[in-house]
C-alpha cells in the first residue's frame, strides 16, 4: 500500500512539489509569526528581570532601561560615583553594578562596568578583565575586527565613528565573550576605571590643545601663563577623576522586596535621580505597543484562519484531481477503505514532510531574523518551541489529512462509473 | 453461472431499461450485440456489482449479488471477475506493471503477470508507461489486467471499439485464448467478430431499448 501510496505521488511530482511548497510557506508564516512574537516579548521580560533598579540622571525611563540592559540610545547623563559607594555599604543591596558609557571602537560601543555586570555570560577565550585599560569583547566585535586576546584598540570619543580618538589610551584585549546573540556580542567591556582615566586624560590633552591653540592666537603670558602649580593642579585633577569618576546609571540588586521598595523610595525623592524598575519600564513599553502587540496577534490569527482555508482548499482540490483514480480503482473493486487508505498515506506523508519543512524554514528565518533582533538584546532561540507552535503543525498535518477523508467519502456514495 | 431474472434499471434521465431473463453458461463466450444505449453496457455493470437494479436479481454461482452490500460486491468482482472497460481505465503516467499491480491492494496474486504479457505480446512494454502505448497496446494491458487474476468471468465492453479490424481481431483472438474455460461476456458492435464467440445475443431483443419512467 505504501509502495504504491509512493508510486501514485512519484507521478504527480511537480504538482506536489507545488502543494508542499504552499503548504510550507503557510505553515512557517503561521509558526515564525507566533514564535517571534513569543520570543521577543518574553525576551523583554528576561533581561529587564535580574535587576530590581536602575538608577541614572533624571530624564527618560525608557531611555535609562533600553542603555542599560540593551546598550541602545544614549546615555541620560552621568551621576556622582558617591552613590556607587552608598549602595555599596547599604546592607539591604545584594548586589550594585556601575555602568558607564560614551566611547566606541569603529562603532562598537564601550561599557566601563564591573565584571559582575558580565555575570553568567561565558567567555569563549582569555579571563576577565582585572586592571584599567584592559578589556573583554564581544564575540562579534572580535570577528568583525578580527581581534584577540593582546590586540590592542584605539577607542574614540563619543557612540559612533569618527570621534576624537584616544591614542594615548589603548585597550588591550584579555578576553572574548561566546556568542550570545544579543547586544552583547556588539559591546566592549571594560573596567570604569578605563573610562575615568581615558577622559581625564582626554580632557588634560584637550585643555592642553586648547592653550596651543590659544597661544596661536597671540594669547600674551600675563593672560594665561603656565606655572609648576598648573601643571600640578591638572595633574592632581585628573588622579581624582580616574579614581572617583562619575558613572551613567547604577544598576541595583536588592536582598528583597521590602529592601526594593525602600530604596526606590530613598532614590526616587532625590530629584537629580532617576530610579526606575526595569521591568515595569520594559512593561510599560510593551503596554504602550499593546495595539501593535494586538495587532501582531490579530494578524497571527488571520494568517492561522488563512492557512487553514489555503491548505484545505490544495488538498481538496488534488483530491478532486484525482478522482478518476480512485473512480478507476473502484472499478477494478478495490474497496473504499483500501483507496481512503492510500490517499491518507500519500496526504499524511505531503502533510508530514510539509510540517517538518515548514519548522525547519521557521527555525532557518529565525537564525536569520537573530542577528536583527540581536540588536535589541534579545536572543531568538531556534530550539525554542512553543506547546501552540506545536498545535499549529498539528493542525497543519490534520488539515492535510481530513479533506481526504471527507473527499474519499464523498466519492464513495458516487458509483464511479461515470468518472 | 449467471442468470438474470426480471431486470430493470432506471437511468436519472427519468428512463428505464428492463431485460428479458438470460442465463450465461460456464465455459462459454457471449458476443452482445446492439444499438447504443440499449443496455449492454449496463448489464455488464450490474452483473460486475458497479450497478445494481431496481427490481430483479442477478445470479452468480447461485448467489444473489442483488442482496449484496457494496463491500462484498467489490469482493466479489476484484476476485471473480475480470472486466475490460471500454476506455481501458489506466492510469497513463503509470508503468504497465504499476497499472496491474494496483491489484495487490487487495491482496489479488499477480504472479503470473509475465506469462500474461508474453502471450499477449507486450512483456516488452512492462515496465513502460501506459501513456507512451499504442491503442492496441493499452487494450492488451487492459486485458492483461483483467485475466491475471484468474478470473471466472470476463466482462469486455468494446475491447476493440478503440482499434482497427485486424488489431481488433488480434485482440478478440488473445481474448478467447486466455479466457478457455471461462464465461466471457463481450458488448461490440463489429458483426465480423461474432465468429468467434459461442453464442450472439442481440440486446435490442432482449431489452427493447429504453422507456419513460
Amino acid at each position: 500500500m505504501f509502495k504504491f501510496a509512493f508510486k501514485n505521488m512519484a507521478i504527480k511530482k511537480a504538482k506536489i512539489v507545488l502543494i508542499v511548497i504552499s503548504i510550507v510557506i503557510s505553515a512557517c508564516v503561521g509558526i515564525l509569526a507566533y514564535n517571534i512574537s513569543e520570543q521577543v516579548d518574553s525576551g523583554f521580560k528576561t533581561t529587564a528581570a535580574y535587576y530590581d533598579i536602575i538608577i541614572g540622571p533624571s530624564g527618560s525611563s525608557t531611555q535609562l532601561a533600553m542603555n542599560t540592559m540593551f546598550f541602545t540610545d544614549k546615555p541620560l547623563g552621568t551621576i556622582s560615583y558617591e552613590y556607587v559607594e552608598q549602595l555599596q555599604k547599604d546592607t539591604r543591596v545584594n548586589k550594585v553594578v556601575p555602568f558607564t558609557m560614551g566611547d566606541s571602537y569603529n562603532g562598537a560601543k564601550i561599557v566601563g562596568t564591573t565584571a559582575d555586570f558580565l555575570e553568567g555570560k561565558e567567555l569563549r577565550e582569555g579571563v576577565m578583565y582585572s586592571e584599567k585599560f584592559e578589556c573583554v569583547i564581544g564575540s562579534a566585535v572580535a570577528e568583525k575586527y578580527s581581534l584577540s586576546l593582546g590586540s590592542t584598540l584605539v577607542t574614540s570619543h563619543g557612540l559612533t565613528e569618527g570621534g576624537h580618538a584616544h591614542e594615548g589610551n589603548p585597550l588591550t584585549v584579555v578576553g572574548i565573550l561566546d556568542e550570545t546573540k544579543t547586544a552583547y556580542d556588539n559591546v566592549i567591556f571594560t573596567p570604569c576605571e578605563t573610562v575615568w582615566a581615558t577622559h581625564s586624560h582626554s580632557d588634560v590633552e584637550s585643555e592642553e590643545a586648547q592653550e596651543v591653540l590659544d597661544d596661536e592666537h597671540g594669547e600674551t603670558a600675563d593672560e594665561h601663563t603656565h606655572t609648576d602649580e598648573d601643571a600640578h593642579s591638572h595633574q592632581e585633577s585628573s588622579d581624582t577623576r580616574e579614581e572617583h569618576g562619575e558613572v551613567c546609571a547604577i544598576l541595583v540588586k536588592s536582598k528583597s522586596f521590602n529592601a526594593y521598595s525602600q530604596l526606590s523610595a530613598e532614590y526616587g525623592e532625590n530629584s537629580k535621580l532617576l530610579v526606575i524598575n526595569p521591568s515595569e519600564v520594559l512593561r510599560e513599553v510593551l503596554e504602550n505597543v499593546d495595539m501593535s502587540t494586538q495587532i501582531v496577534y490579530i494578524l497571527c490569527i488571520i494568517i492561522l484562519i488563512m492557512n487553514i482555508f489555503i491548505i484545505s482548499v490544495i488538498t481538496l482540490l488534488n483530491m478532486y484531481d484525482s478522482k478518476k483514480e480512485i473512480a478507476l480503482m473502484r472499478l477494478i473493486g478495490i474497496g473504499m477503505n483500501k483507496i481512503n487508505f492510500v490517499y491518507i498515506i500519500q496526504n499524511g506523508i505531503i502533510g508530514f514532510i510539509s510540517t517538518i519543512l515548514a519548522f525547519i524554514c521557521s527555525r532557518i528565518c529565525l537564525a536569520l531574523m537573530g542577528g536583527y533582533v540581536a540588536s535589541m538584546g534579545i536572543v531568538l532561540d531556534t530550539a525554542k518551541i512553543y506547546p501552540l507552535e506545536i498545535a499549529i503543525m498539528a493542525v497543519v498535518f490534520v488539515i492535510s489529512v481530513l479533506p481526504t477523508v471527507v473527499c474519499t467519502l464523498n466519492m464513495s456514495k458516487k458509483d464511479g462509473i461515470n468518472e | 453461472m449467471i442468470k438474470i431474472k426480471n431486470v430493470s434499471k432506471h437511468f436519472a434521465n427519468e428512463t428505464a431499461i428492463d431485460y428479458s431473463d438470460i442465463t450465461f453458461e460456464k465455459g462459454k463466450s457471449y458476443m452482445l450485440l446492439g444499438a447504443s444505449g440499449c443496455g449492454k453496457s449496463t448489464l455488464l455493470n450490474m452483473i460486475a456489482g458497479i450497478l445494481s437494479p431496481e427490481t430483479g436479481t442477478i445470479e452468480i454461482a447461485g448467489e444473489d449479488m442483488t442482496n449484496k452490500s457494496q463491500k462484498e460486491k467489490d469482493k466479489f468482482r476484484i476476485q471473480k471477475i475480470g472486466y475490460i472497460f471500454q476506455d481501458f481505465k489506466l492510469i497513463p503516467e503509470m508503468t504497465v506493471m504499476d497499472n496491474i499491480s494496483i491489484l495487490r491492494l487487495e491482496k489479488v496474486d499477480i504472479s503470473g503477470i509475465d506469462k500474461v504479457l508474453d502471450a499477449l505480446g507486450i512483456l516488452d512494454k512492462k515496465n513502460k508507461k501506459v501513456k507512451h502505448l499504442s491503442g492496441g497496446e493499452k487494450q492488451r494491458v487492459a486485458i492483461a489486467r483483467a485475466i491475471v487474476k484468474k478470473p471466472e468471468i470476463i466482462l469486455a465492453d468494446e475491447p476493440t471499439g478503440n482499434l482497427n479490424f485486424a488489431i481488433g481481431e488480434a485482440v478478440i483472438k488473445q481474448l478467447m485464448e486466455v479466457s478457455k474455460d471461462k464465461t466471457l461476456i463481450a458488448v461490440t458492435h463489429d458483426e465480423r467478430l461474432g465468429k468467434y464467440f459461442d453464442h450472439i445475443i442481440d440486446m435490442n431483443q432482449v431489452t427493447g431499448g429504453r422507456r419513460d419512467v
